[in-house]
């Protein structure tokens, strides 16, 4: 039971500002997933959530606690390293003891718990083995029942399936879910692949630059990005940007570029009513808000098939209007043709789902 | 082809194994020869063994001197591993100041020709009234053996991932504890590696010893020199002693070959 708390975090690695005076609560038992690129500060984020480095200023509190000043062992946190950080002369049975010897408990008490963590990992007949004799996934169980028997308060994970092929990841995952869910643990997840953010976290913090740029549940993130990173960041493929300019025809409002001219629905040109002629835009269309037609419709666009990447149920299409690529993707049965290479197609944005932005401050508009 | 290329690494292997081993082989036939068989032309390899070389060794001063020469090298060896292994720890793990010049600055003392300090130390010694005692010899090893393991031993403690140690840090053991129980076992074959070097160092060394020592503290090489004398040399004496003295190095060896082949094919341990 722990509520996990970052006040004005701070970190520099010599010029570098790795994190830039972030703040954060991770309510008890839920699972945060910091979500950014390489170098964003998530990591080191964690890191001194775990004591590893020192903030050059802010706290951490767990239930209210500061333990900024904490050393690692005190803090009641167990981490599951990337590289699971299992040790090549140990034994699984050695790895579930050795953190249970500085708490000082009995050895029956540490007999029962390596039972029982043999239990729930479902790992009784590998007890004896060493690390180099288990599979990827099976180390990975270990990495997570070293961290689990001392029933800490907080529980940290760092790119924990990174090494793991794509068929074991997903596996895994939904395993990682299950087993936070069971044992209700705050949980912090650190990751840059935000299909695992989307799947796992209850709660999403995308950082980018030492900056945490927005903070929500999964659903939020991905209907309402905060700005142009977020929006680009999360999804696959990524969200289509499209620079327009805002005019206004016979006071209905129409974005424009040099490849089309889109007339606003009243919901989506309401949102625009305070900005003025002429203002530079981007648009922002997920893939999956581009409904490709083989016929002109009312109000589409049209465009050529560029590049087609079929998937099992799906199909991914690049389109090009003038020089502009963009992508769409769309359900194979629900598209009712079949698209080829170089055909004249007519699209159209489902309004209700576009975003705009502000070119300038890069912020959401709507 | 494939067969006729293992064949010739093969036979070049044996070779090159022959060049080193025979010199070995003469020398333990020797030991167990008769003078009139050692001076043969020819020389005899098959002969009637005889122990008298090695009776003769024992009732000489040469037990004693083995003794001394065990001591001292057990005694600077134990001491720079532990010194060593703590520094390059130190080196390896925290940040250190100027770090890569004092690494080198140890390192150097490595360098350092033994001929160069032979005198200052003489004077020290004589000074601190170590002339002819254990600790003098003990001492002037660990110079060299301390420098020497700092420097293996940081490159064996790099190669521990650090997460290794967070995950017993978090785990709730303090700095040392994570240092004895996580650094040092998993360094062991790069510690079975700077030991040997360091026996053998202390154990063959010469210079320092014959200056340093006359008679009580006397190591073995020094006293094997001193059968050479003027009426001539005792070559199956010599021979005994000098197996009786290859003994440690080769038991010791063995005892550690494992980690030894892991410490010497460096980085590829996983």
């Amino acid at each position: 039971m722990a509520r996990l708390e970052l006040e004005q975090l701070d970190c520099w690695y010599g010029k570098t500002h790795a994190v830039d005076h972030i703040n954060l609560v991770v309510e008890d038992g839920e699972l945060c997933v910091l979500l950014g690129p390489s170098g964003c500060g998530k990591t080191s984020t964690l890191r001194m959530i775990a004591g590893f480095v020192r903030p050059a200023a802010g706290e951490v509190y767990l239930d209210g606690q500061s333990i900024s000043h904490l050393y690692p062992g005190d803090r009641n946190i167990a981490m599951v390293f990337q590289s699971y950080a299992l040790y090549p002369h140990k034994t699984v049975r050695e790895h579930f003891v050795f953190p249970l010897i500085p708490a000082k408990i009995s050895e029956q008490e540490i007999a029962r718990r390596v039972n029982e963590m043999a239990d729930f990992l479902d790992m009784h007949d590998l007890l004896d083995r060493y690390p180099g004799e288990l599979s990827a996934g099976q180390q990975q169980r270990v990495a997570i029942g070293r961290a689990l028997i001392r029933h800490p308060q907080l529980f940290l994970l760092d790119e924990p399936l990174n090494n793991l092929d794509e068929r074991l990841r997903v596996e895994m995952r939904a395993n990682l879910r299950k087993m936070q869910q069971d044992l209700q643990i705050t949980t912090v997840y650190v990751t840059h692949d935000q299909v695992e953010a989307q799947a796992l976290g209850d709660k999403i913090v995308v950082m980018d630059m030492g900056h945490i740029r927005q903070v929500g549940s999964p659903q939020e993130i991905y209907r309402h990005p905060n700005d142009l990173f977020v929006a680009g960041f999360i999804g696959t493929p990524p969200m289509n940007f499209i620079k327009c300019r805002l005019e206004r025809e016979e006071s209905q409002a129409v974005l424009r570029n040099t490849h089309f001219s889109l007339r606003m629905q009243a919901a989506l040109a309401a949102r625009t009513e305070s900005l003025v002629e002429g203002k530079e835009l981007i648009l922002g269309v997920r893939p999956e808000h581009i409904r490709v037609a083989s016929q002109p419709e009312e109000g589409a666009i049209p465009a050529e098939v560029y590049v087609l990447e079929p998937q099992s149920n799906e199909l991914i299409m690049a389109l090009k209007l003038g020089n502009l690529i963009i992508k769409a993707r769309d359900d194979k049965r629900e598209i009712g043709f079949r698209p080829n290479v170089g055909q004249q197609v007519w699209i159209k944005f489902l309004q209700d789902y576009v975003h705009l932005f502000d070119k300038s401050t890069e912020q959401c508009l709507t | 082809m494939k067969i006729l290329k293992r064949v010739l690494g093969v036979v070049l292997a044996l070779f090159v194994a022959a060049l080193f081993l025979f010199p070995l082989l003469w020398v333990v036939l020797a030991s167990f020869k008769t003078k009139l068989e050692l001076l043969a032309v020819p020389p005899v390899f098959i002969f009637q063994p005889t122990l008298q070389n090695y009776i003769n060794a024992f009732n000489s001063d040469f037990p004693m001197q083995v003794r001394n020469s065990l001591i001292i090298a057990i005694s600077s060896t134990v001491i720079s591993i532990i010194l060593g292994s703590l520094t390059a720890y130190g080196f390896s793990r925290y940040t250190i100041k100027n770090s890569d010049f004092l690494q080198f600055w140890i390192l150097s003392l490595r360098m350092l020709p033994a001929i160069a300090v032979v005198v200052p130390f003489y004077l020290v010694f004589r000074k601190l009234k170590l002339l002819d005692t254990h600790i003098a010899l003990i001492l002037a090893y660990c110079l060299t053996n301390t420098s020497f393991a700092v420097w293996v031993l940081k490159g064996f403690f790099d190669e521990i991932p650090l997460e290794l140690e967070e995950a017993a840090m978090l785990d709730g053991y303090s700095p040392p504890q994570v240092f004895l129980r996580v650094a040092l076992p998993l360094a062991r074959s790069g510690l079975a590696t700077t030991a040997i070097f360091c026996l053998i160092q202390s154990l063959n060394e010469f210079l320092l010893a014959v200056s340093l020592t006359t008679r009580v503290a006397e190591t073995a090489p020094v006293g094997l020199s001193k059968v050479q004398t003027l009426m001539g040399v005792d070559w199956g004496l010599l021979s005994a002693a000098s197996v009786i003295f290859m003994l440690p190095i080769v038991i010791f060896t063995i005892i550690v070959r494992n980690d030894l082949v892991r410490g010497m094919s460096f980085g590829r341990m996983k």
